[in-house]
């Protein structure tokens, strides 16, 4: 699979636990340390796969 | 003196400095509709990233999502981190969106479609749905703005005296020297929202005994917000798909984001721009969903969940200076993003509808004077929209939903966006057929408040918008030759640049 499809996978499995985990395992959980921390660090992972595909990126010939 | 005067003195600072900055911008100010819309395509990394946040994240979020916060706990917090979860999708849009800008100088988002699939009428199309749902979405931000004013001055400044403010700063700063002026100003605005917002949270959070005393407080008193569904059934999945839906794709369902990806000078500057929003937007998300939290705590029991923030910020335990500076912060954050979405409306009017439709042959001095003319008529129809909205009450009237239905329309030309860059078969026919009907399915579910099976009018339409696109698609003859030339670019630039 090309770098694209991976990562187009990458994010469908990140969207994929934003709805398993908060209302399938976490759902009686209700404390900080629950949906509100996973959903902070979940979306750090994402931010940081996101920092490690365009910091590769370099300027085009136009 | 009274708190009116100081209201009245702080905002009266803000708009002479917003002044003063648009028009030192003016002095850059080139000719030509490029120059005018994209300020020349020459934004540095650092004004790309302060206008893309500012425009992006606007009252609605120390308003908005503070008071959905409010009333239906941590759901918001996924609900708004989804969004910035969805921008890691800028990975593959922002080189594509930046590249094709720069090879074949498109203004406008719309245009781009226009182009791709050989056909103004998509263009069109797509402008039309942006000029309708972008309506209510500017209106929410007059609204937030509307509430603040009132709610901090105590009932003083009436709702629609905050309304009319914010309409002449946004045609202002918009009109001065356009892409220029506003993304100067944004970046300003956007340094208001951070500080002011982190600032007053931290005395709240102080105020509460720290963080680690307020969670343990949210965890006692309002247990049954700190999960999804919450205890008394708000935010249950189909809640949360049909919020977080439009949510995902907004970084290129509404034109005035997906035009900012035309701006930055280069690629470090795009680099830059997307660091520092990802960045910017993760602190903000949480400072505003914790305002929220701590709104739950000072002051339970609103009938207006909308009004958590000012009422918050009138308790004795925030300095009066302080709630004013915070109250400019989200006046700031509104007004940078209706002055991006006139600005943007005014473009695509200008490129898609005159230009494309009325009168091809227009000059770009007569162009740029059309679009220019475009920004004070959306404004006061926006200006209308929110006085009649901000009398209403009930969930569909609160900012954050209000805002999550303009999205469900814009929704609808997602399918074209893609199709545009990943879909050779993709066809105007399709793209054309799957926006009407995708958006006439959610404007009537949306106006008879029908939700078949539960789930929400986005949902629905995006459902059939994507049968239609592809359908339509298989069924009419693409236009092979752009799609060969315009992907067959992309590919080879995108390898160049290390670009997936």
């Amino acid at each position: 699979m090309s770098k694209t499809g991976w990562a187009w996978l990458w994010f469908g499995f990140l969207l994929a636990l934003d709805i398993a985990i908060p209302w399938f395992v976490l759902t009686h959980v209700e404390k900080m340390s629950g949906a509100f921390l996973f959903w902070t660090v979940w979306v750090a992972v994402a931010i940081i796969s996101a920092f490690v595909i365009f910091l590769r990126w370099k300027e085009a010939r136009q | 003196m009274s708190t009116t005067f100081w209201v009245w003195f702080g905002i009266a600072i803000y708009i002479a400095v917003g002044l003063v900055i648009a028009v030192m911008a003016r002095r850059q100010l080139g000719a030509g509709v490029s120059e005018f819309f994209l300020a020349n395509r020459r934004v540095g990394g650092f004004v790309s990233a302060g206008t893309y946040g500012a425009t992006t994240y606007s009252a609605f979020m120390m308003v908005g999502l503070a008071g959905l916060t409010y009333l239906s706990g941590v759901g918001a917090l996924g609900f708004e981190l989804t969004y910035l979860c969805g921008m890691f999708m800028m990975v593959f849009f922002l080189p594509r969106y930046w590249l094709v800008g720069r090879k074949y100088g498109y203004v406008s988002p719309t245009e781009l479609l226009s182009d791709r699939y050989q056909s103004k009428w998509v263009g069109a199309t797509a402008a039309i749905l942006a000029l309708v749902f972008l309506v209510p979405y500017s209106a929410v931000q007059l609204m937030g703005v509307g509430y603040l004013m009132n709610g901090i001055s105590q009932g003083a400044i009436p709702v629609v005296a905050g309304i009319i403010i914010a309409v002449f700063c946004a045609i202002a700063w918009s009109n001065i020297a356009g892409m220029r002026s506003v993304a100067w100003t944004d970046t300003f605005q956007a340094l208001i929202m951070i500080v002011t917002s982190a600032a007053v949270l931290g005395v709240v959070v102080a105020a509460l005994g720290g963080f680690g005393s307020f969670f343990s407080k949210l965890e006692s008193a309002a247990s049954g917000l700190l999960t999804v569904p919450t205890a008394k059934g708000a935010f249950k999945l189909n809640m949360f798909i049909g919020m977080s839906l439009p949510w995902l794709f907004f970084l290129i369902s509404n034109p005035q984001v997906s035009q900012r990806l035309f701006i930055p000078k280069s690629v470090m500057a795009m680099k830059q721009m997307l660091g520092g929003f990802l960045v910017f937007g993760f602190i903000y998300t949480l400072i505003s969903v914790l305002w929220g939290f701590s709104a739950t705590l000072l002051v339970p029991g609103l009938v207006k969940p909308d009004l958590a923030t000012p009422t918050l910020l009138s308790l004795p335990i925030i300095p009066m200076g302080l709630a004013i500076i915070v109250m400019i912060g989200i006046t700031a954050a509104a007004i940078s993003t209706i002055d991006s979405i006139l600005l943007t409306l005014s473009s695509v009017w200008a490129r898609d509808i005159h230009k494309g439709l009325i009168n091809p042959k227009v000059s770009e001095a007569r162009e740029l004077r059309v679009g220019q003319w475009v920004i004070p008529i959306m404004a006061i129809i926006a200006f209308v929209f929110a006085w009649w909205a901000a009398g209403k009450t009930g969930l569909a009237f609160m900012i954050a939903p209000l805002s999550s239905a303009a999205s469900a329309g814009l929704l609808m030309a997602v399918p074209t966006i893609f199709g545009a860059f990943f879909w050779k078969r993709a066809t105007a026919p399709g793209a054309i057929v799957s926006c009407i009907v995708g958006a006439i399915v959610v404007l009537l579910f949306q106006v008879t408040g029908w939700k078949p099976l539960g789930w929400w009018p986005g949902t629905w339409g995006f459902i059939v918008c994507v049968i239609l696109f592809i359908g339509v698609s298989l069924a009419t003859k693409p236009p092979r030759e752009k799609a060969e030339e315009f992907i067959g670019y992309l590919k080879e630039k995108l390898a160049e640049g290390k670009f997936i």
